[in-house]
């Protein structure tokens, strides 16, 4: 039905497009010049005309339709049906639904086919009813539209402005994909802050997830204090910096000022092949190969490493981020003018000088914003501390220590047996949550640097 | 003409999305990830052999399983759950809250879990006792005495001087995982019990008996190491002074590297687990939402293939892939309930 | 740089302290770009290494071993009545043709424990490529054909030599029967390495030897557009808003900081949100691509978005300038003179985003995407898996030649990547520009 009505909305547009442009240039029959906008513009004015209110109209039916239907159904049910308690209501609605379109129904009583029935034959009306009322709008703002198009008409103007409308929508995505999360994540945390008292979680130094999530089970401690798994990120998240921001920096600095075209344009798209590794490969190699091998250079120098040290996890995670450094860093460097250089090189300095005096510093916040990328991936990355890090928490900045990260932790009270009123799986949503707010202070403090220090050249 | 590209593409994306929501016609599983191996096997099997599709298998742990399957009855819904332990009544309860009112439970075979460490590292000859003072949180006093401390253990031979000289660390699953649970309640718990004291506790408090016999050290030994057996295989095979704990059927496979430790003087062999005389094994199980029969197509179909005999009996294709397969008797009982569709009448 | 005062004008380029501090540029020079070659070459030196621990693991999936066997395909176990008639030869029961073959290959194998190893050697998917031959071919019903059929996964080992003869006998997956019975048809000529086409051709399956790449090859293609066609034009509009439209305030303000705090999410809680929001809210279905896509495009956004932001940002302002003098509006200017230019850089963005969310797996876990799916997915809404996911299953399997398979998975979607990154390199190549 939907995809019916889709088509036809799509087919009255397009008409309507060119209905609009014929009209607008027969208005000044073909002397374009006297138009205010051009052709196309009267042509994209009708089609919005006609699309807009339809699609609107179709989108807010969608939601709301079952609201309608079930009330409709719940009105004309039996007392009986109507006393249940909320669940057993969401049970039976579903069964009367299942009925009407011909879907497994938990059972099938007399109440709920009666109630299918009347269900099923308000779903048709409602879904004529809708395609009837879309098409009809549809037709009626091409008419409307067709009728407002003359040679003055500011068809431009009012094109640009739903333009800029829709662009304004599209960057709410990503406050909505915030909200998103932030709601999946809050009502969890908040159940688990009522288990665990927030400070004890924010400062306790004892992180043992071990409580019985069972009645027949015992757990450990149960001990909820976040400190030492946000010391063990930020200890790996360091140790990729380390890592990743010279080796990312200076192969940008030498692939945009000194390397030859055909190198670049050879070694730039390898260097990106190390970003799109998987990162389960990434955890492997970390598991398998780095962190045996630090085991044993450690061991010949008379050092302890142990399997899981934060060095290995922290090292390879750097590998898998040169890549967002160096290319963000690269295209920031190039965009730096050209005449820059030429000016330096001028007063007679050498590329070096140029590019530490002159090219650093005027890319600086650009810079700074990559780097701060690879930041949040380092925080953010879940495999290869998974397969790498250890899990138990260890409040070390020794880094030949194991540690656990948030993510780490996030992962396996998720992946394993679940409990949803138990503190342990609660507990990777506080920790969401609070990982999403560290990020958020961090990144509210980066964009107020960039902001400050950002220059423009031409 | 730009408006027209946009246009023909959009028509197009229309046209591709044209076969959203048809209803379902192969059947879904989901579940534990130590039933996984044996699900998919039969899954396969029952693909190649019928004219039915194959149905899809999603690992997902027995408790977000039984989350999925409780969640209701209809199409989005699976209609099996695997477990690699029984249902709980909390779980029976979501499920009968739901309209998931009729499953039928199938019990399908037993899970080794072994104590194994590289091959060519000393054999540990294990006890239960000795796996609980091991890896205890609190265990009995070394010099005598009928109070706990906590785990002063640091090296195998302070246990029992004829276990090697070497610390003790086991690589060992999460708190979060099946398997971990089942090793709890059976080795360290099996173990606790050989202490009169312990086990007399028992019956003057529940819980403070459980919580002394089934807690696990935190302070270094018992190493957690993710839910990838595959992995602590490999970590094994690199460090021999390291025990991991895994199911039967990653040593099966992996002999050539490491080994299985006997258990109170049994080896962890096909025979051994399958008669019950290796003493840390768990059931696995997988149950049936009833109201999906006749709906979903093959569900029948897909039960008679997974309860017959040259599929999880002893001479079965499941027992290459590592299932050690339930007694005769057990079998052919659970066999026929599973086939009439028993509806399970409480947990 | 240094205090020249004391020189007289005369020789201030030639002194010796003006040639000892030009040397000390040179050195400085040389040195920098020393640095900047030795980063370059440990960041490939680790690629190498990495490619090439894949490759050593990974190889040995792309060929397998056959046994070329002599299959009787009596007309009255394949079609009884004669009827030619395809669907009735296709359902023959090719199970009995392939025992019949073995008993009559070894005929002093009776034992029924012996005959279960033997039965071991070949793969169990055997019957299927007996079969698939004879569909292809009608005119073998009733005769003796040569079918070649793939090794199991353990006999398929010891010809790549990854099965240890010399362990003792409990301690190997081939038992000493097993290897008299494949060295004797080794020496008969009868085993063969062939490519594996199958690895390319068909989904999952629970026996290494036939499981193949395709499904979650397909799976992942099918993902990607999705995300592609989310995430490019939203990553780009909202790039564009924020650049070039957005007035600068408290409001623009919160949006860039979430955008740029969205990087930094784990990946697993965006799979929550999908949970959450696609299939519980919107009832869209488990294990399909499009749920899958539309959870990668959310977390491919934020990188797309901060790249196409850099890229309209290094557009010089004259060019906005010249449009804007010219007479264009701002909408024109920016859609007809700026976007063009900052295509590239945001190509470049795009692509980082596309190859992160091919190789992302965690989100998917969520979403139930982690699953074993024989069938290779139709369409957007088909059950279906991607590539790393695959991987990841594959690397969960107790069987040991999956391990192989896992790395010949990795070098499968790593080639993918390669293809993504020429086509991004020659995109650059011809709309590159400096200012």
């Amino acid at each position: 039905m939907f995809l019916w009505i889709a088509v036809a909305l799509l087919l009255i547009i397009m008409g309507a497009y060119y209905t609009g442009r014929g009209r607008a240039v027969s208005s000044v029959s073909g002397n374009y010049t006297a138009l205010h906008s051009l052709p196309s513009y009267h042509g994209y004015y009708v089609a919005l005309w006609a699309g807009l209110p339809a699609f609107i109209l179709s989108i807010i039916w969608f939601f709301v339709a079952p609201q309608v239907l079930e009330g409709i159904v719940l009105s004309q049910a039996p007392e009986s049906v109507t006393s249940l308690p909320p669940e057993r209501l969401q049970v039976f609605m579903a069964d009367v639904a299942a009925i009407a379109q011909g879907g497994i129904p938990s059972q099938v009583t007399p109440e709920r086919e009666a109630a299918a029935e009347i269900y099923g034959s308000y779903l048709s009306v409602s879904n004529w009813l809708m395609f009837a009322v879309a098409i009809s709008l549809a037709v009626a703002g091409l008419t409307y539209g067709r009728a407002r198009i003359r040679p003055r008409l500011r068809a431009r103007n009012s094109v640009e402005s739903m333009v800029n409308l829709v662009l304004i929508i599209c960057s709410t995505i990503a406050i909505l994909t915030t909200v998103g999360i932030v709601f999946s994540l809050l009502f969890e945390a908040l159940r688990f802050f009522a288990r665990v008292p927030f400070t004890d979680f924010l400062f306790g130094l004892q992180w043992s997830p071990q409580t019985a999530i069972r009645a027949d089970q015992v757990g450990g401690s149960g001990e909820f204090g976040a400190v030492p798994i946000f010391a063990g990120t930020f200890l790996i998240t360091l140790i990729a910096m380390f890592v990743a921001v010279p080796i990312g920096l200076m192969s940008a600095i030498y692939l945009s000022d000194y390397a030859s075209n055909s190198v670049r344009s050879v070694v730039k798209p390898i260097l990106e092949i190390l970003a799109g590794v998987p990162t389960v490969v990434y955890g492997f190699f970390a598991a398998l190969t780095v962190a045996p091998t630090l085991r044993a250079w450690g061991g010949s120098i008379g050092l302890d490493v142990a399997s899981e040290s934060a060095l290995a996890a922290g090292l390879v995670m750097g590998v898998m981020i040169i890549p967002f450094v160096s290319s963000l860093s690269d295209d920031v460097i190039n965009a730096v003018p050209q005449s820059l250089r030429d000016a330096s090189a001028g007063l007679g300095a050498t590329n070096s000088e140029t590019i530490r005096q002159v090219i650093l510093p005027a890319a600086l916040p650009g810079i700074v914003g990559a780097i701060l990328l690879a930041v949040s991936r380092a925080i953010g990355e879940t495999m290869i501390v998974v397969m790498a890090a250890g899990l138990a928490a260890n409040l070390t900045a020794n880094p030949l220590e194991a540690v656990t990260t948030v993510t780490v932790q996030i992962v396996t009270l998720l992946v394993g047996d679940q409990e949803f009123d138990s503190a342990k799986t609660l507990a990777a949503f506080a920790l969401g949550l609070t990982l999403f707010a560290v990020t958020l202070v961090l990144n509210v403090i980066a964009l107020r640097i960039v902001q400050r220090y950002r220059e423009k050249y031409d | 003409m730009r408006f027209k590209t946009v246009a023909i593409a959009a028509l197009a994306t229309l046209a591709a999305s044209a076969t959203v929501a048809q209803a379902r016609d192969q059947i879904r599983i989901v579940g534990s990830s130590t039933v996984f191996p044996f699900s998919t096997t039969v899954a396969e099997q029952f693909g190649k052999t019928t004219s039915f599709k194959t149905p899809i298998v999603e690992s997902t742990g027995s408790g977000g399983g039984m989350k999925l399957f409780c969640a209701g009855v209809g199409t989005a819904h699976p209609d099996i759950t695997n477990a690699s332990r029984r249902m709980k009544s909390s779980e029976f309860d979501k499920c009968h809250e739901a309209g998931v009112t009729d499953i039928t439970e199938v019990k399908i075979g037993f899970d080794g879990i072994v104590m194994a460490n590289a091959k060519d590292a000393p054999s540990f000859a294990l006890t239960k006792r000795i796996i609980f003072l091991a890896l205890a949180k609190d265990v009995p006093d070394p010099n005598g005495g009928e109070n706990l401390v906590p785990n002063p253990y640091t090296k195998w031979s302070e246990i029992d001087p004829s276990l090697p000289n070497v610390e003790i660390e086991v690589l060992g699953p999460p708190p979060t995982s099946g398997t971990r649970d089942a090793f709890q309640e059976i080795a360290l718990e099996g173990g606790a019990k050989t202490f009169d004291w312990i086990k007399a506790m028992k019956k003057a408090d529940k819980a403070a008996y459980k919580k002394v016999a089934r807690t696990v050290r935190e302070d270094g030994p018992y190493i957690e190491a993710g839910e990838n057996d595959n992995l602590i295989v490999q970590k094994l095979a690199e460090n021999g002074d390291r025990l991991g704990i895994f199911g039967f059927s990653f040593l099966e496979e992996n002999r050539d590297k490491v080994k299985g430790n006997p258990v109170d003087g049994v080896d962890p062999t096909f025979e051994a687990i399958a008669a019950g005389d290796y003493g840390v094994s768990r059931s696995l199980f997988f149950y049936v939402k009833n109201a999906h029969r006749g709906v979903i197509p093959g569900i029948e179909e897909f039960v008679a293939e997974f309860t017959k005999e040259s599929t999880w009996g002893p001479d079965g294709y499941l027992v290459d892939k590592g299932l050690i397969p339930l007694p005769d008797a057990e079998r052919s009982e659970g066999a026929q309930s599973a086939n009439a569709f028993v509806n399970l009448p409480g947990v | 740089m240094t205090d020249t005062s004391i020189l007289s004008k005369t020789d201030y380029h030639t002194s010796e302290q003006a040639e000892r501090l030009l040397k000390k540029r040179y050195r400085s020079e040389a040195r920098f770009i020393f640095y900047g070659r030795l980063a370059i070459i440990c960041a490939l030196l680790i690629l190498v290494t990495l490619l090439s621990s894949i490759f050593l693991q990974g190889y040995t999936s792309f060929y397998q071993h056959m046994a070329i066997l002599e299959f009787d395909l009596k007309q009255e176990l394949v079609d009884p009545q004669n009827t030619g008639d395809p669907e009735v030869i296709a359902k023959a029961d090719y199970r009995t043709i392939v025992n019949n073959m073995l008993r009559e290959k070894f005929p002093d194998v009776t034992v029924r424990r012996d005959r279960k190893a033997l039965k071991d050697i070949i793969s169990s998917g055997s019957d299927l490529f007996v079969r698939s031959a004879v569909m292809a071919d009608l005119s073998l019903v009733g005769t003796r054909a040569t079918i070649a059929v793939p090794l199991s996964d353990d006999a398929d080992s010891v010809f790549k030599g990854f099965i240890d003869r010399t362990l003792p006998e409990d301690e190997r997956r081939v038992k000493d029967n097993q290897l008299g019975w494949l060295d004797q048809l080794s020496e008969e000529g009868r085993i063969e390495s062939r490519f594996n086409m199958t690895f390319f051709q068909v989904g999952d399956s629970r026996e290494p030897e036939l499981a193949g790449i395709w499904g979650a090859v397909v799976g992942s293609a099918l993902t990607l557009v999705v995300t592609l066609l989310i995430s490019f034009p939203l990553g780009v509009a909202t790039a564009i808003y924020l650049e070039e439209f957005a007035p600068k305030n408290r409001w623009t303000d919160l949006i860039e900081v979430n955008i740029n705090n969205l990087a930094a999410v784990p990946s697993i809680v965006f799979g929550l949100l999908g949970l959450a929001v696609f299939l519980n809210f919107f009832g869209l279905p488990r294990s399909a691509p499009l749920v899958g896509g539309l959870v990668l495009a959310l977390m491919t956004l934020p990188t797309i978005i901060i790249a196409s932001r850099a890229s309209l940002k290094a557009v010089p302002p004259s060019i906005r300038e010249g449009g804007l003098g010219v007479g264009a509006s701002h909408v024109q200017t920016v859609f007809h003179h700026v976007l063009p230019l900052a295509m590239p850089g945001m190509m470049t963005g795009t692509i980082i985003g596309m190859a992160q969310a091919l190789g992302e797996t965690a989100p998917l876990l969520m979403i139930g995407m982690v699953a074993f799916i024989v069938d290779v997915p139709t369409g957007i809404t088909s059950p279906a898996t991607v590539l790393p996911v695959q991987i990841f299953i594959w690397a969960d399997s107790p069987e040991r030649a999956f391990v192989a398979k896992t790395g010949g998975a990795i070098m499968v979607l790593l080639s993918f990547l390669v293809i993504m990154n020429l086509i991004a390199v020659m995109l650059r190549r011809r709309f590159e520009r400096r200012w």
